[in-house]
């Protein structure tokens, strides 16, 4: 398959990079091509009015209006989520056999996750920050937990501090995520106590989350866990708590360094560690830029986000600004997840809400939130495709371009009649041209019904097929993955 | 299906392949496999017993007295235990089963599992594919001997997914397993544009993009398997004629499919399939003795199918969950979580019998069977003895041979 597969299938492109000039601001123009390439990137694409928005701002404005975010203070979950595990429902169960009982918690329970899922996407479509909603995409993936079905709100709280600290600060943020609930049920912070450390969480926040293997040993790993001691859920508050009895109150030796720590403790002597830096900055660089990224654009990103205290808002808005950013090495160098190319589906038509045909379709492309794979997140990269995800994203397209979509489309009803006119149009708002020109010649045969006829006009009677026809033709077209 | 009208306008013809003769086929026959002499037309049918299937009422310690005292009211009852010997028996629900056993057409590997084992489905299920207890790994330890077996890189069909989604024992870095739930849901929903869209990829493959990118080869490559996989995969296997009654049960229709697969000699070396669940936390009885005489009525239909057609010997099956569950019954009639269970090597020409040793139920690991085979012995038995291939890159490490397979 591709040629420069490296480790995880993770492929970086082809050339040479200026490392001189790489991190500088890039001093061009923005244009609707660039635009949507920043659009894609810093959020889940662009409509079509986005786009040309963006494309006349400087980059300077582009990049501001996207890292500024309103305060997340006014958004609420969806209602679903209040309602399981409360006391209400479980009492209005009386005098039902234990087994229905459990049933029926367990159906609203899946009832609240998809009710939440699909309330995330939706703010994904809709949200006047989607750099806020990418970047709680992006620790959804790096600080993974999975949903604990029977405590939805779990999940939801910890959505909602990913959101929180979009932007905010690095440490902070590793901090807050150690004594979360979702994260201690997760990786086994609750069951962590003095006379039976256990280590899950101690290792993975420095293999998975902060530093990356050869960088610790098995002994660091379980000082860490002595440090981490003491931290439960309360199930009924869903929230969690520090029990001192249960904490280990002894001296640890971590990373090289000796004292009573606690989690916090740990957590800044990791930051404090050049190799912490270099992470998020790779995986930053991966997530935003391409992957793989050369050491020398590694250490790059790591100065600054040493420079900013690991704050990201100046570091994230630095990447955005970059020549690297804008180079042609960026330019669709990511393959679409199945979030980005599910949400940018409905961005890009102009639709204005994600329906329930997304979740299943997210499911056979191999993306559900909140149920990542593993501990180590969605891999990414060239696993996003194989025959079965394809052929999934092909047929999301389909159900999704019916003549009732059409009609709902903020744009593909108002296209002229003339075929040439309407292909061109497709190709530039779908795929911003990136298609072969054989593939433009062959969608005005298409839409004019003949295969030859270029200039045809459509006729009134089949027009609405034929657009949503062409428009699917346009998305299966190979550019349509890439990001 | 009204919704979907909207490319009629254009029905174009499909290019038919030819009945039966399938150009991967025809290139298979003329050249062999690599792996060791005999292994070419060999494939492995893999499986799930998913939910944690309890292996003690699967297969029953009814010699030993510690099972009726901790399992008071879950118990099968000697009387009802279809016995092998004075100390194990299977569960009342197999006795399709059982008469294969009698046969000498399986083999029972007991007490396996792996050290400090998970009680979670989802980390100890991810152990099981991955054949990695000690790390985290994108990549099965199917996904990796695909990758490693240097199989035909043209044929669509090395391994095939009888689910919804890929498994992660098929994650691979290099070689694309489709994910097929059932013949006619492995489509492209609408294809009546096959020929537009076939002449968009095609015709940007051989044309200059206006942009660079390291997955576009990636992209396209995967576009044209799914195209062709979903074209070709019924015609393929329409020639084939079933040749045993398979229960109407999910089971019954993935193993008429995988026998299907196997007989259209599509050089498929791996099929995989899942059954359950088996998470019988509440009420076990009823559940698992159903779960496991659909087990039984299917792999009994399975294997005549594939008798019938002189492909039992090519066909090894092995089954596998994610863990067995505790030896004591909890309050609810049902078994919690536990760890070391035992798991089925069926056909293939199998050696039948006992292998590994009975459940120890008074020296547990915390009120669970303890293991005493490494499930990556059974696996590295799969690839050496089965595979015809080396265990030791796939596995990250050596492993001690099942004298199952000679």
């Amino acid at each position: 398959m591709a040629a420069q597969t490296d480790f995880a299938g993770l492929t970086r492109p082809r050339g040479q990079l200026d490392l001189a000039t790489a991190l500088q601001p890039y001093r061009g123009q923005l244009d609707e091509r660039l635009a949507a390439h920043l659009l894609r990137r810093a959020g889940f694409g662009g409509s079509p009015d986005d786009v040309s928005r963006y494309a006349a701002l400087s980059v300077n404005d582009a990049v501001e209006s996207l890292v500024r975010f309103p305060s997340t203070g006014s958004i609420t979950p969806p209602e679903e989520i209040y309602d399981v595990g409360a006391p209400q429902p479980m009492s209005a169960m009386d005098g039902r056999p234990p087994m229905k009982r459990a049933k029926i918690v367990r159906r609203e329970a899946r009832q609240a996750l998809l009710a939440l899922q699909l309330w995330w996407l939706n703010r994904m479509l809709s949200s006047q920050a989607p750099l806020q909603e990418k970047m709680t995409l992006y620790f959804h993936g790096h600080f993974t937990s999975h949903y604990t079905l029977r405590f939805p709100q779990i999940t939801y709280n910890q959505n909602a501090l990913f959101r929180r600290y979009a932007l905010g600060n690095l440490r902070e943020l590793t901090r807050q995520v150690s004594n979360d609930p979702a994260m201690l049920i997760y990786l086994n912070g609750a069951q962590n106590v003095a006379a039976h450390p256990n280590e899950n969480y101690a290792r993975e926040l420095m293999e998975l989350f902060t530093l990356g293997v050869d960088h610790y040993t098995e002994d660091d790993v379980r000082e860490s866990a002595r440090a981490w001691t003491g931290w439960r859920v309360d199930r009924r508050s869903a929230q969690a708590t520090f029990d001192p009895q249960l904490h280990d109150n002894g001296a640890k030796t971590f990373l090289g360094q000796t004292g009573n720590f606690t989690g916090d403790d740990i957590v800044n002597i990791i930051f404090a560690q050049p190799a912490c830096a270099r992470f998020f900055a790779a995986s930053l660089l991966s997530w935003f830029v391409y992957n793989n990224p050369e050491s020398e654009l590694v250490d790059g990103v790591a100065a600054l986000l040493r420079k900013h205290d690991f704050e990201l808002a100046p570091v994230v808005s630095a990447i955005l600004r970059s020549n690297v950013f804008y180079s042609t090495r960026a330019y669709r160098a990511l393959v679409k997840s199945p979030v980005e190319f599910t949400v940018g589906s409905y961005k890009v038509l102009g639709l204005s809400q994600v329906d329930e045909i997304a979740l299943p379709a997210l499911h056979q492309m191999g993306q559900e939130l909140f149920n990542p794979p593993n501990v180590a997140g969605w891999p990414g990269g060239q696993n996003w495709l194989t025959s079965g995800t394809m052929i999934a994203r092909q047929n999301f397209l389909t159900q999704l371009l019916n003549s009732q979509t059409l009609t709902q489309s903020s744009w593909l009803e108002k296209l002229p009649v003339q075929t040439r006119v309407a292909s061109q149009t497709l190709v530039t708002t779908i795929l911003q041209g990136d298609a072969a020109p054989a593939a433009l010649y062959e969608l005005d045969g298409y839409l004019s019904g003949a295969g030859s006829a270029a200039l045809a006009a459509l006729s009134t009677e089949n027009y609405g097929q034929r657009i949503s026809g062409a428009a699917y033709l346009a998305m299966a077209m190979p550019a349509y993955q890439l990001n | 299906m009204k919704r979907l009208n909207f490319l009629l306008g254009t029905v174009s013809g499909l290019t038919v392949v030819a009945n039966g003769e399938h150009i991967f086929a025809r290139a298979l026959a003329e050249t062999p496999l690599p792996g060791l002499p005999g292994s070419q037309n060999r494939c492995l049918v893999l499986i799930n017993l998913f939910g944690g299937n309890d292996g003690l009422n699967c297969v029953v310690p009814h010699g030993d007295p510690q099972y009726y005292q901790l399992r008071p009211s879950l118990a099968v009852a000697p009387n009802d235990v279809l016995a092998i010997d004075p100390h194990v028996g299977l569960n009342p629900g197999m006795k399709s089963f059982k008469a294969m056993y009698d046969k000498g057409a399986v083999a029972i590997v007991q007490g396996v599992g792996y050290p400090n084992p998970d009680h979670s489905h989802f980390r100890s299920t991810e152990i099981w594919q991955t054949a990695a207890p000690d790390r985290y790994e994108h990549t099965g330890w199917l996904g990796r001997y695909f990758d490693e077996a240097g199989l035909p890189a043209q044929n669509l069909f090395n391994g095939v997914a009888v689910s919804q989604v890929l498994p992660e024992a098929l994650f691979s870095n290099r070689t694309d397993i489709p994910a097929i739930p059932a013949v006619g849901q492995y489509s492209m929903i609408v294809d009546r544009d096959a020929q537009t869209r076939k002449a968009f990829t095609q015709g940007a493959q051989g044309q200059q993009m206006p942009f660079d990118s390291p997955y576009l080869a990636h992209v396209m490559e995967i576009e044209d398997h799914a195209q062709r996989s979903s074209e070709e995969l019924p015609q393929l296997i329409a020639g084939y004629k079933t040749q045993a009654s398979y229960p109407s049960t999910a089971l019954g229709r993935s193993l008429a499919l995988a026998a299907q697969i196997v007989g259209s000699n599509l050089g498929t070396k791996v099929i995989y399939v899942q059954h359950g669940s088996f998470d019988t936390h509440v009420s076990q009885k009823a559940t698992q003795d159903l779960l496991l005489a659909q087990f039984s009525d299917a792999i009994a239909a399975f294997y005549q199918d594939l008798s019938a057609h002189g492909n039992d010997r090519r066909v090894l099956t092995l089954t596998f969950s994610e863990f067995g569950r505790r030896i004591e019954e909890n309050g609810s009639r049902g078994t919690d979580h536990g760890e070391a269970s035992p798991l089925f090597m069926i056909g293939g020409g199998v050696k039948g019998g006992l292998y590994g040793s009975l459940p120890n139920l008074a020296q547990t690991s915390m009120g669970n069977v303890r293991y005493t085979i490494d499930f990556r012995s059974v696996y590295a038995t799969v690839l050496e003895r089965w595979l015809g291939r080396p265990s030791a890159g796939v596995l990250s490490g050596t492993f001690e041979k099942i004298p199952v397979l000679g």
